[in-house]
């Protein structure tokens, strides 16, 4: 997907930003809060992020119907299938730091809509779905979404009709989530891969919904919200 | 529908009631106010890259100070870096805002002290401009050759 590729960085100046990053994470070291080699795990796994293992996922599930009820059943299990292993391949050995130990993988229909959230900070299923857009860390969003999905979904150009129910999940420290969405008209006889293009990550949280043609992200500037959650 | 953990308002309440003293910190104020935003110097520069090249050793950081030792809680780290961003940084994008809140949160925490952090920085700066320069210097012997 394009919003996975990018750009080797090259800017001829140096921020206070990138001196203070420098500069923390060396005292930090130094007073023995983590080391250099601890340090340098977490960086090489996190350069292996991204969302194209649920979007295969999510793709395989379309064109296999035993696939899809296995990644219903057990998301743990199916993601294997995408070479993701939620346990071993974390630097913890033993799931994130934050003690996972479930992922589901919530089906829509043409009358139910899944979407994502972590209410509590802003837990996201990384090692298959890379690291999270700002917006999905803004209290913004997580306040809201519960309150008023709708109007939130709307703001992110998704309009659902009355009909259909919208069924919020709610990350926690122990679960969690990608929405499967409802394979569009005019992808019959599509391949993996082609499917695979056009599954975003917004359509894997469940803020989108995947459209022929269309293979990346919206921008998503945060606004003001129009119903701030302090209502 | 929403499925939400009920748990969660007691932990809610529970993290409200720590209350990190959230006051600016000078060291930190100076950068927010001086400091170049990467959406500033990519523009400048023309990179597309929306994310600055130090962000992915950041995130390293926030998680490997969870891990092992667990010096920063990563519930604790979020729920601090919420609050200083809607009550010091707001005007901060992302992923800058972050940074500064990380920072906050260990000088607040004791973890690191702000006139060390303040002289790490000085030293780091040196050492990366004197890098800097020997580039130019490089590139200007290149140059004649």
């Amino acid at each position: 997907m394009s919003d996975d590729h990018k750009h080797a960085p090259m800017v001829d100046e140096v921020s206070e930003f990138e001196i203070l990053e420098i500069a923390v994470r060396e005292l930090a070291i130094e007073k023995g809060l983590f080391t250099q080699e601890d340090h340098n795990t977490w960086t090489e796994y996190m350069h292996t992020l991204g969302p194209l293992p649920a979007a295969r996922l999510v793709a395989k599930a379309w064109l296999d119907p035993e696939f899809k009820k296995l990644a219903v059943e057990d998301g743990v299990k199916a993601s294997l299938e995408v070479g993701i292993d939620w346990v071993r391949t974390m630097p913890t050995r033993f799931g994130t730091p934050s003690d996972y130990c479930s992922f589901r993988v919530m089906e829509d229909t043409p009358t139910l809509k899944h979407v994502v959230v972590c209410t509590l900070c802003s837990c996201y299923p990384r090692p298959i779905l890379g690291q999270s857009p700002e917006w999905y860390r803004t209290p913004n969003y997580r306040r809201r979404l519960v309150r008023w999905p709708r109007q939130v979904l709307s703001e992110f150009g998704l309009q659902l009709s009355e009909e259909v129910e919208v069924r919020v999940v709610d990350s926690n420290q122990k679960s969690r989530f990608v929405v499967l969405p409802v394979r569009p008209e005019g992808t019959e006889g599509w391949t993996e891969d082609q499917l695979t293009e056009i599954i975003t990550r917004d359509c894997l949280i469940g803020v989108a919904v995947p459209k022929p043609g269309k293979t990346a992200n919206d921008p998503r500037p945060v606004r003001k919200a129009l119903k701030p959650y302090s209502h | 529908m929403a499925l939400i953990n009920p748990e969660k308002i007691a932990l809610d309440e529970e993290m409200r009631a720590r209350n990190l003293e959230n006051s600016p910190i000078g060291l930190l104020e100076e950068i927010r106010r001086e400091g170049s935003c990467w959406e500033d110097l990519a523009s400048k520069w023309k990179v597309d890259n929306p994310d600055p090249p130090w962000k992915i050793w950041l995130d390293a950081t926030c998680e490997v100070l969870a891990d092992k030792n667990c010096a920063l809680p990563a519930l604790e780290r979020r729920w601090e870096e919420d609050d200083l961003s809607e009550e010091l940084y707001q005007d901060v994008p992302f992923p800058e805002r972050q940074l500064l809140a990380l920072a906050h949160s260990m000088i607040r925490r004791g973890l690191i002290d702000e006139k060390e952090l303040a002289a790490r920085k000085k030293a780091v700066e040196k050492r990366l401009n004197m890098v800097d320069q020997k580039d130019g210097e490089l590139d200007s012997v290149a140059s004649c050759t």
